[in-house]
């Protein structure tokens, strides 16, 4: 049932299948949560009042992890009592787990390859039953295959797969590990659903869904209060997002009547341009993106999230949930393109955060910290492009990011692995994210050092890597966008458009510098120099197994070459296909972009073009090359040796701008006091205080005439006659009147 | 469909039939009383004996009234109103009989001739009923009054008793004088003692709106009968009366007393001072000042019930709220109130006599365990007994179903109070729900005592109830759940027994909202 | 209408109270918790068989009975249903059945009387939903009281006099009121010499005509007796404390069932009859505000409750504001929203309180602090506690989203400011529920006692089951429900508004309805 075109090219073609995306993972979830279930579930007795049975605390929850890492599974030996050496269905899950996302992918690159074959121009919506129809709302569960979508579910579904084969080796002891599948299953469930969803609402199911895994995920060791906070702050930080997307879809709703993407592009058209109206609009899905997408003023909580296992915070934290936000502005282009002043506020604040999270990773020791910010800063890139309609840009470097930040964070995560062998092999403890233990890695392991380096040149935008070009294109965009497009014309706080983008580009090169410098720090810390982990404990440090890097071998070789997938026309290499990326999405984001610039199809000027690329390489590579001179004989920690006091920009980056604490001083204390004392305090005290009042005059003049009740006949006999007068009075009273 | 010339003393001694099978069968077991040695087992007898009568009154009273008798106007009324208030009032004398045998039996109390005066204060409650002369109605008031006089200190052990009867005694006639005086009044201004007499010259044209003599008239009246039904501010003496009396006899005053005064107070109001739809004569008077009678007793009896510890207080104040309550239905003074009154007549009596009853069956030699806390935890000892009590509370609080006929009274009696429709009217009946809610907090409270409570470590042995008494207790609760569930029959007795009076214009439309 | 359908719902009524009666019969503990649950599985068959016979495009009364009570009175045992009462019916024959399951073994005390309370509630309840007789859903609406006052006072906590007695006085103060106004509408309907007239429909159509003042009055009178039962904000301080105290069953027939009472009201009685008041601007606007400020406050003061109950029943003030919220706004959607929450609120709230009704039979306590950890030592409890948290905060795919969506999306047509405010209820739903089941479940397990701790038995997977099921089924496929609620709602929608522009509301006329005499 294809509602609105009767033969669209791609039906009959594997694409009517979609539904098989989403449902694979889910069935692994199913089953996976089963096992995990099964695995470590006792039923209670038929009463459970009678006395306890002495149950020794049971193996379901991992163990009491000493760090963030601690649950890894070499630690599970220092867990309280008795973990089994082996988690109850591992082989099975380890098939089903990966398998069902391998699977997913499969099916993915059938679809993919019938739209190649088909290239169709309008979306392929699949509508399977309703959801909420009342009145006239009809929102229906449906799927839409376009090539934006296939293009997302392409690297959810590769990437997914990836890291999830990593994650066999990297979770192998877990005792957790049949639960830690179902989540990453539920995950990619759910992330295909927000990509595939054909309306806002079904989006949004997606949209909160993926904020529940990585709630679970993150929090997946949660004996540790540390955890459980940093999810339940993802949660909760998320839903302050989704509040805005909530409005926009209302505001949508309330104003075009529909909620379908196909419906609201061909009702954008009714909108106002630039009015208050698709303004207001914008602004609310822009919110919602700061929260998924960890912008400011929402990005406090992807830092925290950190305290997942290690692929976790590569898959969902990296590579796909927080490019969500991307996605949502490149799905509602046209929208976006209607408002000039909403696009520049997101690139305002992309830029900014960009820059922000950059400085902060500057200083950052531990290494999954400093992935963090570079990771919010990185979208801070994206959201810069999609804000000022550079969408290819945009989902471009979104593509290019995923395979370099993937690849660093589960460089990371054998890193991590190596130490934690190396400490529990030496039965030592120490802090095995901290770069001020590490050191000298390059010898243990060459492999993780070459490919992490692949990944640092691509992020720091070195030529021919992939982040190069697709950085490159953002920021040639956006210097073309300044020149010429509605943003330029249109104001911002006053100021006009045009300065704002050129302000911008500088703000991008300065992060463009720091982004080289960071890297480039943390795999001098981490690789080179002198090991700084202790003797006994490098005698134990070595690469991690294949099934943890073949997957890092191939993100290199992604991350090499992805640049090419979309080249610009003029860059001189012959052969290569030019602008692969923008033809494909052409169909989805095409009018969307033109409607930015004047109707003018953009084709970027060679000269421009070269000289941004020059300059933004030559950034990067002295960035590179500087701080390798720099850190070369750097003794990392020496400059926290105590009695010197760090400076002050140290100290404020390093305690990241105190924004968590302004946070915590200014909104969470206050909101918890006032509802305590003057909420439940307060207010249920003064309404209960009044209504007891008034049982208490009853009682009081109860016992007053109690008191007049004294037994005393004469008493009574004068009260009698009181009455008397008293209706004798009213009597006359009443005669008068 | 006879009709008696009240003129022709046969016709007469036939129209009060009833009454004079009561008297009669009273002298005859005082008689018999006095015949035999005091002895408990005499005492026990005459009870029986007493109980056979009241069934003989029952009969013939049942027999008038289906044989739907009517007579020409004159010092008794015949009329469907005097059969129903007679049969109340029999029910609640039937009751006190039976629970006095058992409750004499325990406190060792051997007069038979007890049971006879309660005969004798009944026959004096259905002159009452039947009174169509202020004659009648004062002789009827002292007949009643000075039986209960003795009644109340018939417990000659306990000087409470004797105390209660002497306040009983010296606040009644004082407030008889006062009756008595807005009789004599009345009789001032119109030269007349017949009811229907009076209000013929009330409401003819040699009556100014506001004769000084009928205006104070009213309002002694008011005090007269306004003490006997115990209405707030006269109510003083019933608190103490109450706890005084023995338990049985306080059920006999709540109910029984309450009954006929109440039936000869509505009589003499609905015949005496009738609407007029032209405003004549002297309604708007009355009609305004047993509003603020009724008001004023269901404010204060209910608050004042909320502090009382004592279960016999404690009924003696929700006694006087229904009190105000019945006010309320008489205020219409309209055949729907009239209706409405018997009807809540009827389920006040029942359930004040199951609550009496159980005081009864709960209580020990001596008049102990009458504290509220000595009904703790009574749920874990006597259930069914605990379960009766609840129903009767619930029937004074006026709960749909689980209180039987209790609601359904307060609903009809609400029907009769806002059939005026105006404001006042309202406000009557919002007075009336408002301190309905009041009584929720000590009729709840014995039943929260009773299931809520722990029963105390060391319960104090509580003498098995009689039989008679365990037999009062189910027949009422059976007739309140009974009748709650299938009231039609009730309702159309009650209807059909509303006194014949000028019809109570229909009201306006409703507007107190003012026009639209 | 299904002809034959009419003596369903005189069965479902007497149904329970046979039960009691049995109970009573044979006073033996054993036995009588298996009769309640036969019984009220009994009435489960019934709600279904009126479920699948309901036409869902028939705007009338279905399943419409209308015996002679007391004719003098003008009083009918007239029962029917439409999509909404049909729907709260299922819902409550749903629920009272896991009720009892829940009770199973923690109830020791006296267990006849409380499973025969416990019926009688049940026929209470129904008795509400399916009158149409004015007088008839007075006397349900107070017959529920009563056991619900001993099931708290016997069964309950250690405050438990005190909150049942709250409980008992504050619903009867507003129930009092409204019996005065029903009073006033039925004696007054029509002409002179016809008896009164306690009909539902005609009295909608009397009503119309009365002046707007006495309107104003008359609805403030039955507006005190639901926004004290629902409830709205400023008369919610019963709730806490009743809820706290009850017993498992007792919280989750309360919260499930018994708050929707007052919503109910509304939504029969309260609106529909006084539609011109209940779209006075003045009225509307307060009521608007008392329901976004219930929606933040509830959900505020739940942040910070130590006890676990509490907190629920907090959230209950919070959730129950949507519904108000969603029936002034007065759309199609906002009403079947609210409808729908209702029902979710009804199933994930009583999910909610018969899980902590499950660890609280384990630890016997409710302190959120007496927790911690404990997931690892009950995984079962702890996967279903947190699902039905997550559903009680509306999380997509899950019955709470659906509800709130609805109501919030169709509210923001009519009043978007309200709905502005309202919606951050929500972010701060998931900020308490996931705070406290972090402090359950979560952080260390630090209290050596809870190490024992024994996890789900079959029985309480057994009755947690149906519950998990409906709150996936109602997520992803609530059109059964829509499909059954939509037609009454259009008809309420339309009801108040036609109405409140002082046209007597047609289609009130074409309602069957119980026959006038």
């Amino acid at each position: 049932m294809t509602p609105g075109l009767v033969q669209h090219p791609l039906a009959g073609t594997a694409a009517e299948f979609v539904w098989a995306l989403p449902l694979l993972p889910l069935l692994g979830f199913v089953v996976n949560g089963a096992l995990a279930l099964a695995s470590s579930v006792r039923i209670g007795p038929d009463n459970p009042a009678t006395d306890a049975h002495p149950a020794a605390v049971p193996d379901v929850a991992g163990p009491a992890p000493t760090d963030a890492e601690g649950a890894h599974p070499t630690d599970a030996a220092q867990a309280p009592p008795v973990v089994p050496a082996r988690p109850a269905f591992r082989t099975l899950v380890t098939v089903i787990g990966p398998g069902v996302v391998a699977l997913a992918l499969a099916l993915a690159v059938a679809i993919f390859v019938a739209m190649a074959g088909t290239s169709p121009t309008t979306p392929f919506v699949q509508t399977y039953f309703p959801w909420m129809w009342v009145g006239d709302l009809h929102i229906n569960v449906a799927f839409q295959v376009d090539q934006l979508s296939m293009l997302m579910v392409l690297v959810i579904t590769g990437i997914g797969t990836l890291i999830h084969l990593f994650s066999v080796g990297y979770m192998r002891d877990e005792p957790g590990y049949a639960r830690y599948f179902a989540y990453l299953n539920l995950f990619v469930f759910f992330m295909l659903v927000l990509v595939l969803g054909a309306n806002y609402p079904i989006l949004f199911v997606g949209w909160e869904g993926v904020g529940l895994c990585s709630y679970l995920l993150i929090g997946f060791w949660y004996s540790e209060t540390a955890n459980a906070d940093a999810g339940k702050k993802a949660f909760i930080v998320n839903r302050i997002g989704d509040y805005g997307l909530l409005m926009a879809m209302f505001l949508l709703f309330a104003n075009l009547k529909t909620l379908d993407f196909v419906g609201v592009t061909a009702a954008a058209g009714d909108l106002v341009p630039g009015g208050v109206l698709v303004t207001t609009i914008c602004l609310f899905l822009f919110l919602a993106c700061t929260g998924k997408s960890a912008q400011i003023p929402l990005y406090v909580w992807l830092p925290d999230a950190m305290a997942g296992p290690t692929p976790v915070s590569a898959l969902i934290h990296a590579a796909t949930m927080v490019t969500a936000g991307v996605y949502l502005v490149a799905r509602s282009a046209l929208l976006f393109a209607l408002a000039p002043v909403a696009g520049l506020t997101v690139c305002v604040i992309g830029g900014l955060t960009a820059l922000f999270a950059a400085s902060i990773a500057l200083t950052q020791w531990d290494i999954k910290k400093v992935l963090a910010y570079s990771t919010v800063s990185q979208l801070g890139f994206m959201f810069v492009a999609v804000g000022c309609g550079a969408y290819v840009a945009g989902v471009f470097h979104l593509v290019a990011h995923a395979f370099f930040k993937a690849l660093l964070f589960l460089g990371a995560g054998s890193v991590i692995y190596a130490m934690h062998d190396a400490y529990h092999a030496a039965h030592a403890h120490g802090d095995a994210q901290d770069m001020r233990n590490m050191g000298g890695l390059r010898r243990r392991m060459p492999w993780t050092w070459a490919l992490m380096w692949v990944a640092t040149l691509a992020i720091a935008g070195v030529p021919l890597f992939a982040g190069f070009f697709s950085k490159d294109e953002i920021m040639g965009t956006l210097f073309e966008r300044a020149r010429s497009s509605t943003l330029a014309d249109a104001h911002w706080l006053g100021m006009p458009g045009g300065t704002i983008l050129y302000a911008l580009y500088g703000v991008l090169l300065v992060a463009v510098a720091m982004t080289a410098v960071y890297m480039t720090r943390l795999m001098i810390y981490t690789f080179h120099g002198v090991n700084r982990t202790g003797e006994a404990e490098a005698a134990a440090l070595r690469e991690a197994p294949w099934i943890m890097t073949g997957p890092l071998v191939v993100l290199g070789i992604l991350s090499a070459v992805g640049g090419f997938l979309n080249v610009p026309t003029f860059f001189p290499l012959h052969g290569a296909p030019p602008e692969l990326l923008a033809q494909w999405l052409d169909p989805v984001v095409g009018p969307a972009a033109l409607r930015v610039t004047h109707g003018i199809p953009f084709v970027p000027d060679a000269s421009t073009g070269v000289t941004l690329g020059v300059v933004a390489a030559t950034i990067s590579i002295l960035g590179i090359v500087l701080t390798c001179v720099r850190l070369r004989t750097a003794r990392p920690g020496a400059d926290a040796v105590p009695g010197r006091a760090e400076p002050a920009y140290r100290r404020i980056l390093s305690h990241k701008y105190y924004v968590d604490e302004a946070y915590d001083r200014v909104i969470v204390r206050p909101l918890i006091g006032l509802s305590r004392t003057v909420l439940w305090k307060g207010v249920d005290g003064m309404i209960d205080g009044a209504v007891n009042a008034v049982a208490w005059l009853g009682r009081a003049i109860s016992r007053i005439g109690g008191m007049i009740q004294s037994g005393q006949v004469g008493t009574y006999a004068w009260v009698l006659v009181l009455g008397v007068l008293a209706v004798l009075g009213a009597f006359s009273l009443l005669h008068h009147a | 469909m006879t009709s008696y010339d009240l003129g022709v003393p046969l016709q007469l001694s036939a129209a009060m039939r009833p009454d004079l099978v009561l008297m009669a069968g009273a002298t005859a077991v005082t008689v018999w009383s006095a015949w035999r040695p005091e002895s408990a087992s005499h005492q026990r007898r005459c009870g029986l004996a007493s109980l056979v009568v009241v069934g003989a009154t029952i009969a013939a009273v049942i027999v008038a009234w289906v044989g739907g008798a009517s007579a020409s106007p004159g010092i008794i009324a015949v009329d469907a109103f005097r059969w129903a208030s007679d049969m109340v009032i029999l029910i609640a004398t039937g009751c006190t009989i039976a629970l006095g045998i058992d409750y004499n039996a325990r406190e060792g109390i051997v007069a038979g001739e007890s049971h006879a005066l309660v005969l004798f204060a009944t026959s004096g409650m259905m002159l009452l009923a039947a009174a169509r002369d202020m004659t009648i109605v004062f002789l009827g008031i002292e007949l009643m009054s000075v039986s209960v006089y003795i009644l109340t200190g018939l417990n000659r052990r306990s000087s409470k008793s004797a105390e209660a009867a002497l306040k009983y005694f010296l606040l009644g006639a004082f407030s008889t004088g006062f009756l008595l005086y807005g009789i004599a009044l009345l009789y001032g201004a119109t030269g007349a003692t017949d009811l229907s007499v009076i209000a013929a010259r009330l409401a003819g044209p040699g009556m100014a709106p506001g004769t000084p003599l009928v205006l104070l008239a009213i309002p002694l009246l008011l005090v007269g009968f306004g003490f006997k039904v115990a209405a707030v501010p006269f109510h003083m003496w019933a608190p103490d009366v109450y706890e005084g009396a023995p338990t049985p006899i306080t059920a006999f005053m709540a109910a029984g007393v309450k009954a006929g005064a109440f039936a000869v107070f509505l009589r003499v109001w609905i015949e005496v001072f009738p609407y007029m739809a032209d405003g004549r004569g002297f309604y708007a008077y009355w009609h305004a000042a047993v509003w603020g009678l009724a008001v004023a007793t269901m404010i204060f009896g209910n608050l004042l019930a909320l502090t009382q510890r004592k279960i016999k207080r404690m009924l003696a104040y929700s006694s006087i709220a229904h009190a105000g309550y019945l006010l309320a239905a008489v205020v219409a003074g309209s055949t729907l109130g009239a209706s409405a009154f018997l009807f809540y007549l009827l389920a006040y009596t029942l359930a004040t006599m199951g609550a009496f009853a159980v005081v009864i069956a709960m209580g020990n030699v001596g008049e102990a365990h009458l504290d509220l806390d000595d009904y703790a935890g009574l749920w874990a000892v006597r259930p069914w007994l605990a379960v009766s009590m609840s129903i009767c509370m619930l029937a004074l609080l006026g709960f749909p179903i689980v209180g039987g006929l209790g609601f359904l009274a307060k609903w009809y009696v609400l029907q009769a109070a806002l059939e005026g429709a105006a404001q006042p009217q309202v406000v009557l009946a919002t007075v009336l729900v408002l301190t309905t809610v009041v009584s929720a907090g000590y009729y709840l409270r014995v039943i929260q005592i009773m299931f809520m409570r722990p029963r105390p470590s060391a319960p104090a042995t509580t003498a098995r109830a009689g039989m008679l008494t365990e037999l009062v207790v189910a027949s009422t609760v059976v007739l309140l759940l009974g009748f709650g569930l299938a009231p039609q029959w009730l309702v159309d007795r009650a209807n059909a027994s509303a006194p014949p009076t000028p019809h109570f214009a229909r009201p306006l439309p409703p507007s107190f909202g003012g026009p639209r | 209408m299904p002809s034959g359908g009419d003596w369903i719902l005189p069965t479902l009524l007497a149904v329970p109270a046979i039960g009691a009666a049995l109970i009573l019969a044979t006073q033996r503990a054993g036995i009588a918790r298996w009769i309640a649950l036969l019984t009220l599985g009994a009435e489960f068959g019934l709600a279904l068989v009126l479920w699948f016979g309901f036409d869902a495009h028939d705007p009338g009364w279905q399943f419409a009975v209308s015996l002679p009570w007391i004719r003098s009175w003008g009083i009918r045992l007239a029962l029917g249903l439409d999509g909404i009462g049909l729907v709260l019916v299922l819902l409550t024959t749903f629920l009272m059945p896991l009720a009892v399951l829940g009770s199973w073994t923690s109830i020791r005390d006296k267990p006849a009387s409380f499973y025969a309370l416990l019926l009688v509630l049940t026929a209470g309840m129904l008795g509400v939903f399916v009158a149409l007789d004015l007088f008839l859903f007075y006397v349900m609406w107070e017959v529920m009281l009563v056991p619900m006052y001993f099931i708290i006072g016997i069964w309950g906590g250690e405050r438990r006099v005190y909150a049942s007695i709250k409980f008992f006085v504050y619903t009867m103060m507003g129930s009092l009121l409204m019996l005065v106004a029903i009073l006033y509408l039925g004696f007054h309907i029509g002409t002179p010499g016809r008896p009164p007239d306690f009909a539902i429909d005609n009295l909608m159509l009397y009503a119309a005509t009365l002046s707007p003042a006495t309107v104003r009055l008359l609805f403030v009178a039955f507006f005190l007796a639901f926004a004290i039962k629902v409830p709205m904000f400023p008369f919610h301080t019963w709730l806490p404390d009743a809820h706290v105290e009850a017993p498992t069953a007792g919280s989750v027939v309360l919260a499930g069932i018994m708050l929707k009472m007052g919503t109910f009201g509304f939504l029969r009685l309260a609106m529909p009859l006084f539609p011109s008041a209940a779209l006075d601007p003045t009225f509307r606007a307060i009521i608007l505000t008392l329901a976004v400020v219930g929606i933040l406050y509830g959900a505020l003061v739940a942040l910070v409750q130590p006890d676990f109950k509490k907190l629920v029943a907090y959230s209950s003030v919070s959730h129950l504001g949507f519904v108000m919220l969603g029936l002034f706004a007065l759309t199609v959607q906002s009403v079947q929203g609210a409808i729908l929450v209702m029902v979710n609120h009804g199933i994930s709230t009583g999910a909610l309180f018969l899980l902590i009704g499950m660890i609280y039979e384990r630890t016997h306590s409710r302190m959120i602090s007496a927790y911690g950890g404990i997931a690892r030592v009950v995984p079962l409890f702890a996967a279903a506690l947190t699902f039905v948290a997550l559903s009680s905060i509306g999380l997509p795919g899950t019955n709470g989203f659906v509800g709130e969506a609805l109501v919030l999306i169709g509210a923001f047509r009519t009043e978007p400011f309200y709905v502005l405010a309202a919606a951050v209820g929500v972010i701060v739903a998931a900020a308490y529920l996931l705070w406290a089941i972090q402090r359950m479940l979560f952080d260390p397990l630090d209290k050596p006692s809870n190490a024992a701790l024994l996890d789900l038995n079959w029985r309480e997977i057994g009755l947690l089951t149906p519950l998990l099921v409906v709150i996936v089924w109602m997520g992803v496929y609530p059109a059964p429900v829509l499909d059954r609620t939509q037609v009454a709602a259009a008809r309420f929608v339309g009801l108040v508004q036609r109405g409140a522009v002082g046209k007597t509301p047609r289609s009130a006329r074409l309602l069957p309805g119980a026959p006038r005499r």
